[in-house]
């Protein structure tokens, strides 16, 4: 018990910023994303100028918007799940299902997520965006595919490692020792 | 081999794995088993692809101006409208909640916000009316499914992006069901209402009043009109529509109404983008679980089987629906439609019902199924809202369960209930 939660409590330290991090960078996506569109039809109706890259701006920002804030939501219980069947269990049953769920989605996050590293170095993540660039020394240059393929690598790496939090604890609770978790994850959600 | 996907996910969803990872997981591990390992990346690159959309960033922002202009306070104002146009009849509160949902449904399309927002102005003003709190939790509830049957609605986005259908012949498809699934609800109410007494909330008001009101509602009232307005006079797309509520949403919010601070926007930006995240997630997953669909002819082996039962698409229009309610009861209406809808819809079409119709029949039973027991979302929400327990809640709404449901089936053996619109302004054959 006591290793797990020696291991437990710095990997909530570290995911307590990052995801706080990852949501102000939501915020800052979907308020850009709401932008950029505005601006698009703004530019095609009343300068009469349709430019051609703000709808490929929006879903770049929409990915990273989803990357950045879906382990929060993983992390306070926001994906649509049945619990019949873990409500009906007793406590104990309830923590072993749990577990197994929990290995399960694990498994799906590091296979998703390994498969995406190699599609970002892979020949998808070399091709050009076809209207996104940034700045270099030597003028603006297209963005590169990759950088957009990241935000779910990203995603599903960050969802994992939320798994493992999520494994620490279920670990514990079935050890006994739920009065030492944090009470809820919604503490860190409610503070900002 | 790989039809086994189906009952192994279905086992995966009994036990509780979230929606997500049932979707990817049990194709994954028939794949696997069948020996089509390379194929497993197909499933990767379908969530990237199906993610990696321009329709589908609808979502987000009618998510976003749902939150926006309820934390605006722009309930409110469709609240006072609504009262000085019914809260003279008997049962004025009752009706005033339901006709509030109809006009809240045409800003947010989401039945959780209208069951918070209508719920918690609504609930505690009817009990001080003398009506019991089970049943002004109730017919919250059951009005609140109304919002994401008339447009904007978040699940027929979801639906039209999945099954490659119009946005906005599903958004016109889904009007008038919406308003009888709302009319049908203010009958049962009125018959409610002589029956058990019912108070009138207010005097009839005068037109003077009544011009007020509708002055203090109109900019809110008009969120629907420029969303369809501009959709169907071909100036926006839906999304673009969307980004438009969104900024329309802030300027009536911060500069006409003086409700919506800045300091507001980051916290309701971030609830729009968790929310939206997670539908996002799904849809992505459900276009690599649609791949799974199809790489195993499931709809063949399913088609025949349903079509063993019967080949009257009458009768199987009558199971499916049926099927759509329990389902419904169990699970939220977006997953329902994007695990059920490229498993269902190409049986149905194939059968000549038209794919508009389809839509438009799953939308509103999923969307009922909101609302009913044991499992309903809104019933949970309206009794964090009202105090009193879903069980209890339960059984007050079973009355207005039952209009609904009579809706249901004339929208299903009624096609021109949803195809009307759609055909007269050209988004239908």
């Amino acid at each position: 018990m006591a290793i797990l939660l020696w291991l437990l409590k710095p990997l909530e330290v570290v995911l307590d910023i990052v995801l706080r991090f990852g949501r102000w960078i939501a915020v800052a996506a979907i308020g850009l994303m709401v932008c950029a569109i505005l601006l698009q039809v703004f530019c095609r109706y009343v300068l009469g100028n349709a430019l051609p890259w703000p709808e490929e701006l929006a879903i770049f920002l929409m990915l990273w918007m989803t990357a950045a804030i879906a382990p929060s939501a993983y992390r306070r219980g926001g994906f649509v799940a049945l619990e019949i069947l873990s409500s009906a269990l007793p406590k104990r049953g309830a923590a072993v299902l749990a577990l197994v769920l929990l290995l399960i989605s694990g498994m799906v996050l590091y296979i998703g997520a390994q498969m995406g590293l190699s599609e970002m170095s892979g020949l998808a993540g070399k091709f050009k965006s076809a209207s996104l660039k940034y700045p270099t020394p030597d003028g603006w240059v297209k963005m590169p595919n990759s950088w957009q393929i990241g935000s779910l690598v990203v995603g599903l790496w960050m969802l994992f490692i939320v798994n493992i939090e999520l494994i620490l604890r279920n670990f514990i609770t079935l050890a006994g020792g739920e009065d030492r978790l944090r009470p809820a994850f919604d503490a860190e959600l409610t503070a900002e | 081999m790989l039809v086994w996907f189906l009952p192994l996910f279905l086992l995966f969803l009994m036990i509780g794995l979230p929606v997500f990872f049932g979707m990817l997981a049990a194709p994954g591990i028939l794949l696997w088993l069948n020996g089509q390992e390379r194929d497993l990346i197909l499933l990767y690159r379908n969530i990237y692809n199906g993610m990696a959309s321009f329709p589908l960033m609808a979502i987000p922002f009618f998510m976003l101006a749902g939150e926006l202009m309820n934390r605006g306070g722009i309930t409110m104002r469709l609240v006072e409208f609504s009262q000085a146009m019914m809260g003279h009849f008997r049962g004025g509160l009752a009706h005033v909640n339901v006709l509030s949902s109809m006009l809240f449904a045409g800003l947010s399309g989401s039945a959780v916000a209208d069951t918070s927002a209508l719920g918690s102005m609504l609930i505690p003003a009817m009990e001080k009316e003398g009506y019991t709190r089970k049943f002004a939790a109730a017919i919250t509830a059951a009005s609140s499914v109304i919002g994401p049957i008339i447009p904007p609605s978040g699940i027929m986005i979801i639906y039209a992006y999945v099954m490659g259908e119009s946005v906005a012949a599903l958004f016109l498809a889904g009007i008038i069901p919406g308003i009888l699934v709302g009319v049908g609800l203010m009958i049962m109410v009125k018959f409610m209402a002589d029956k058990y007494d019912f108070p009138a909330s207010r005097t009839k008001a005068s037109w003077g009043e009544r011009g007020d009101a509708s002055l203090k509602a109109f900019f809110p009232l008009m969120t629907p009109v420029i969303i369809l307005g501009g959709i169907l006079g071909g100036v926006f797309t839906p999304t673009e529509a969307a980004a438009v509520a969104v900024g329309y949403a802030i300027l009536i919010g911060m500069f006409v109404l003086n409700t919506l601070k800045i300091k507001d926007l980051p916290d309701v930006f971030m609830r729009a983008a968790m929310t939206s995240a997670t539908v996002l997630l799904l849809v992505g997953a459900a276009m690599a679980f649609k791949t799974v669909v199809s790489l195993s002819h499931t709809p063949e082996i399913l088609a025949e089987f349903v079509l063993g039962l019967s080949e009257n698409p009458l009768i199987l229009l009558f199971l499916i629906n049926l099927l759509l309610f329990v389902v419904g009861m169990f699970l939220d209406a977006g997953p329902a439609i994007i695990i059920l809808g490229p498993i269902l819809g190409p049986i149905f079409v194939d059968l000549g019902v038209d794919p508009i119709h389809f839509a438009i029949i799953m939308s509103v039973n999923l969307t009922v199924g909101l609302a009913t027991p044991p499992m309903g979302l809104v019933l949970f929400v309206a009794s964090s809202v009202s105090g009193e327990r879903v069980e209890t809640i339960s059984k007050a709404i079973l009355p207005f369960l039952a209009v609904e449901i009579v809706v249901i089936f004339l929208i299903t053996f009624i096609p021109e209930i949803s195809m009307t619109i759609p055909r007269l302004t050209g988004f239908a054959d």
